[in-house]
């Protein structure tokens, strides 16, 4: 046992180099000398090299992770804000000036809320009219095809659409839709497409619309990511929704805070959820990547209290519509297991502006 | 030029040290970069963070060679290794990489032989590692914590002595020696048996 011993503190001694002078010559005398021995010798130097060196390396990743997690820490307290792509930027030029959103014109607010109208101001915004703006430079279109499928500039509003399939199924609020003159989608990569409606129910306040080219698809790869909850989901599930208030997709995050919505409306939730307009028709999503409902409105003195309709409401709507059997409903979510960002990441795919002309 | 190149070498010689703030310097310069190429790429911003942090531990490793030269900026050493980490990733997970790691461009074929070679090393080294902790782990207590401490945790005998229970440094030092020795035949049986 003591030769053993005597083995590993030699080789210690020789790899941090504290042997005497004497002691490292008797040492390469045996070396040269004593087969058996340099062999023990070589394997027991190889052991405490790796044993070094596993252990600096595993002293440096702590050190990553520790720096990591710092930059974690900062950036979550941020505020956030997803940048679309560059290309998107023309929207700004088209929409120089135009506050987006649609108007407040729907039955249901109007019967609803004549007493409370003060109250309850549904994502609403000024209209402006655009006129005589001059094509610039910053909208030079992706290639022809997307050119000529250009709408012409007229008063426009916009709020958010979200993919039902892949094939151009999208859902929207029927405020947001209505008495267009025609409908214009544009998709993440900044392409227009037209699209047309396939049905509505205006109580509910949603529309159902549909691409109209047979060629446009969301994603080349693949299916919708979110699913769609056919129950209620419970207080306090906490979700988010991604949303065009501006030219920016823009996140952002809450809770559902009662099972029922404006006055009572069962088809609704109450949420605690910040809003701004131009996200009406905006999907509201769950942890585990299922659609509970879709922003329809938000209450005008508070903040973040926000009102969706469910998606049992529009799964309801959807099954009683003539084109039903034409649209696969994806069957279960892909995102469950991801982290928000890259939940994120796929649902900006899927989730387009409607630009509304009148 | 001189000037640029002597900070970059002292940014090295801080990764080799392990050195905190210029880890952390070097960290926050190039990271972002990465984390957004990945995300255009099919993955997620912590599969970004993992393969910048797996980029970083090829430079460390690297920089413990005090001949080590870079050739270009550490930036772009970092962000290249990390775009063919993530390369090969993607193959391993069978998902086709639609894109090249070096379409960049800006490298030449000798420098992508010389990024897939250092990510080579890295492979077996921790391969290497991980047969190390295996054996490490089969040791029981308690050789396990000992070792630990001494190698993983930089605890001086000193210190190893008061935790453990020893009298003084050189019984803690002897035990450390026979369980070095119980290691190696962990390790090495191991090894043949492979």
């Amino acid at each position: 046992m003591s030769l053993e011993n005597n083995i590993w503190k030699l080789a210690e001694g020789y790899l941090t180099q504290t042997l005497s002078t004497d002691e490292t010559k008797s040492l390469e005398q045996r070396l040269a000398s004593d087969k058996t021995f340099a062999n023990e010798f070589q394997e027991a130097s190889n052991m405490l090299r790796s044993l070094n060196k596993n252990g600096e390396q595993k002293r440096f990743q702590q050190t990553l992770g520790s720096i990591n997690q710092k930059i974690k820490t900062e950036t979550e307290n941020a505020p956030r804000k997803i940048s679309l792509r560059t290309h998107y930027l023309r929207t700004a030029a088209v929409a120089a000036g135009v506050a987006l959103i649609a108007t407040l014109g729907t039955n249901l607010w109007h019967n609803r809320s004549q007493e409370q109208t003060s109250k309850y101001a549904e994502l609403r915004k000024v209209r402006t009219e655009i006129e005589g703006i001059k094509q610039s430079q910053n909208r030079i279109i992706k290639d022809l095809n997307t050119k000529a499928n250009k709408p012409a500039i007229e008063n426009k509003y916009s709020g958010t659409g979200f993919a039902l399939s892949n094939d151009g199924y999208i859902v929207t609020n029927y405020h947001v839709t209505e008495g267009a003159d025609s409908l214009y989608i544009q998709t993440r990569d900044g392409s227009y497409y037209k699209a047309s409606t396939v049905s509505f129910d205006a109580n509910a306040d949603i529309a159902i619309l549909k691409v109209e080219s047979k060629k446009f698809r969301f994603s080349k790869q693949g299916t919708v990511p979110y699913s769609f909850a056919t129950g209620k989901s419970g207080l306090g599930e906490r979700i988010f929704t991604l949303g065009y208030p501006q030219d920016e997709v823009v996140y952002s995050e809450g809770y559902i805070s009662s099972k029922n919505g404006y006055m009572g409306d069962s088809m609704q939730y109450r949420l605690e959820l910040p809003a701004e307009p131009g996200q009406s028709g905006a999907p509201v999503i769950d942890a585990s990547g299922a659609v509970v409902g879709i922003v329809t409105g938000k209450e005008s003195k508070s903040i973040s209290t926000t009102y969706a309709v469910s998606s049992k409401t529009m799964l309801r709507l959807l099954r009683n519509i003539p084109q039903a059997s034409n649209i696969t409903l994806p069957k279960s979510s892909k995102l469950g297991k991801m982290s928000r960002s890259q939940q994120i990441e796929k649902i900006q795919d899927f989730t387009c502006v409607v630009n509304v002309y009148k | 030029m001189q000037l640029s190149l002597l900070k970059e070498q002292q940014l090295l010689e801080g990764i080799a040290n392990n050195d905190r703030k210029i880890t952390e310097q070097v960290y926050r310069d190039n990271y972002k970069q990465v984390q957004a190429w990945v995300q255009g790429r099919g993955g997620s911003a912590d599969d970004g963070d993992d393969v910048f942090q797996e980029a970083m531990t090829i430079l460390f490793q690297k920089a413990q060679n005090e001949e080590f030269r870079l050739t270009c900026k550490i930036g772009t050493y970092l962000v290249a290794v990390s775009k063919f980490i993530w390369y090969k990733k993607l193959e391993q997970q069978n998902r086709r990489p639609d894109f090249m790691p070096f379409d960049s461009g800006e490298e030449d074929a000798g420098t992508q032989h010389a990024y897939e070679d250092d990510i080579k090393v890295q492979e077996e080294r921790e391969v290497h590692f991980d047969q190390l902790t295996l054996a490490m782990e089969e040791l029981g207590e308690p050789c396990r914590s000992l070792l630990r401490a001494f190698y993983n945790e930089n605890k001086s005998m000193q210190d190893i002595a008061g935790m453990f229970g020893y009298t003084n440094p050189d019984n803690a030092k002897t035990q450390k020696y026979k369980c070095l020795t119980r290691l190696k035949k962990l390790f090495y049986t191991a090894q043949v048996n492979k």
